[in-house]
């Protein structure tokens, strides 16, 4: 999808991740109650709608974050179906099945739906990798923790009183670990030929 | 090749600390062995995952925060927008109004022209409760502030904070009680951290700020900080009516 023109809605997406005060609360202004409707309409209410966006543009602010994720489509569209799909989720979740889904007619070009796709994906397997790191054992955390956070390997071994050498055998160790579990897992294998 | 030395090649790959050699043997490997190509593309969605959610943990979490302040704002907003459509004037409230107006007009037309706090503060409603995170304490400091109580809104605001130091909502309200108890120093302090922040009461701060100096009669003082309230701000408006009076 790189290779398409980028929207002028990616304004949106650059104020995620700026954390431009301004631009997100014209967020919130223009595509909030559309949501909002939505979700009342479908037994929920205003502070279901809340986290359902907060959570909707998180997940959005990672996947820019990560992938650098650049818009062709209008934000409106996208914004929206990935917010409704979130909700729909949640009442399958707590097995609400039972309530009538009204839906609103909105027409969502293929674009808008490609892209809330890729976000799904992206979503889903940061929940599954967040599920597995905290399956791995308590050494390997805790030296993925600090060569991700400290971003220098140098530092890393000074600190923990090891060579290079060996700091980086651990950490390729500990991601070998990882890499074996996730991909001994079913679900996995759901997504990993999206990602 | 065991798997460590597998690991570690896909490790010095990935961190640019490859031999020519060895990236030569590694491609090879991984051309020949679907098996590999796979662990190596897993690697490296690893790799890209730790690097965003174990680095940036602070950065995502002021993400998150001043979402949830813009987004309690614009609720509350909401949330009165819809409650200000259910109140109905009654026909004889208008010739009310319009006395009361007649009768500011020559208030204000009699009285010194130099302006004062009293006229230009517009209190906003503090509304923490009908949110899902609420407790006691910030029912009471809603209750105490929205009722002009200032000086238990004051002592409840500063215990939520002691639990919620960067709390952006509380810091502003807790501010404004202190201008009404005419704690001007606390006020400033507080204003200022919210000034130099990047949550929504940036701006509202400044105006706040404004407002505690005018109290304090420190025209000089409100004038530069009324200079600095940009044009999209809310208090814009009223801050420029200010400035134009004094």
């Amino acid at each position: 999808m790189g290779n398409n023109k980028v929207h002028a809605d990616q304004k949106y997406i650059e104020a995620l991740l700026k954390n431009d005060t301004l631009v997100l609360k014209e967020i919130y202004e223009k595509f909030a109650p559309k949501v909002v409707g939505y979700i009342k309409k479908n037994s929920g209410d205003e502070s279901k709608a809340r986290d359902i966006i907060q959570e909707t543009l998180m997940t959005i602010y990672a996947q820019a974050k990560e992938k650098k994720l650049e818009l062709a489509c209008p934000f409106d569209a996208y914004f929206f179906l990935l917010c409704k799909r979130k909700w729909l989720n949640e009442l399958k979740k707590n097995n609400k099945q039972k309530v009538t889904i009204n839906e609103e007619i909105v027409s969502i070009g293929d674009e808008s739906e490609q892209y809330a796709n890729e976000t799904m994906i992206f979503e889903a397997r940061n929940e599954l990798f967040s599920e597995i790191f905290e399956q791995l054992g308590k050494a390997c955390k805790e030296l993925l923790k600090a060569t991700f956070t400290i971003k220098s390997m140098e530092d890393v071994a000074s600190k923990l009183g090891k060579s290079y050498g060996y700091v980086r055998k651990k950490k390729s160790l500990c991601i070998g670990q990882l890499t074996k579990m996730v991909q001994s897992s079913p679900k996995y294998n759901q997504i990993k030929n999206l990602l | 090749m065991t798997p460590e030395e597998k690991y570690e090649l896909f490790e010095r790959k990935i961190s640019n600390e490859i031999s020519i050699e060895e990236d030569r043997l590694l491609s090879q490997i991984i051309e020949d062995d679907q098996t590999i190509a796979k662990e190596f593309k897993t690697y490296k969605e690893w790799n890209s995952y730790l690097s965003s959610n174990l680095g940036l943990d602070t950065e995502k979490a002021e993400v998150a925060n001043n979402l949830k302040d813009i987004s309690d704002s614009f609720f509350t907003k909401e949330t009165q927008k819809t409650k200000s459509k259910v109140i109905k004037m009654p026909s004889w409230g208008y010739a009310v109004a319009a006395s009361v107006l007649v009768l500011l007009g020559v208030y204000t037309f009699t009285k010194s022209t130099t302006p004062v706090y009293s006229d230009f503060v517009s209190i906003p409603e503090l509304s923490i409760s009908e949110r899902a995170d609420a407790n006691e304490i910030g029912k009471k400091a809603e209750e105490a502030f929205n009722s002009n109580n200032y000086k238990e809104a004051e002592v409840f605001l500063n215990q939520l904070l002691e639990e919620d130091k960067s709390n952006s909502e509380y810091l502003f309200y807790y501010g404004i009680s202190l201008v009404e108890l005419d704690e001007f120093e606390k006020a400033s302090e507080v204003f200022t951290t919210l000034q130099n922040g990047t949550s929504i009461y940036k701006y509202r701060a400044i105006w706040f700020e404004a407002l505690n100096q005018l109290k304090q009669k420190n025209t000089d003082k409100c004038k530069v900080l009324l200079e600095l309230i940009p044009k999209e701000a809310e208090d814009y408006q009223t801050a420029q009516e200010l400035l134009e009076e004094l």
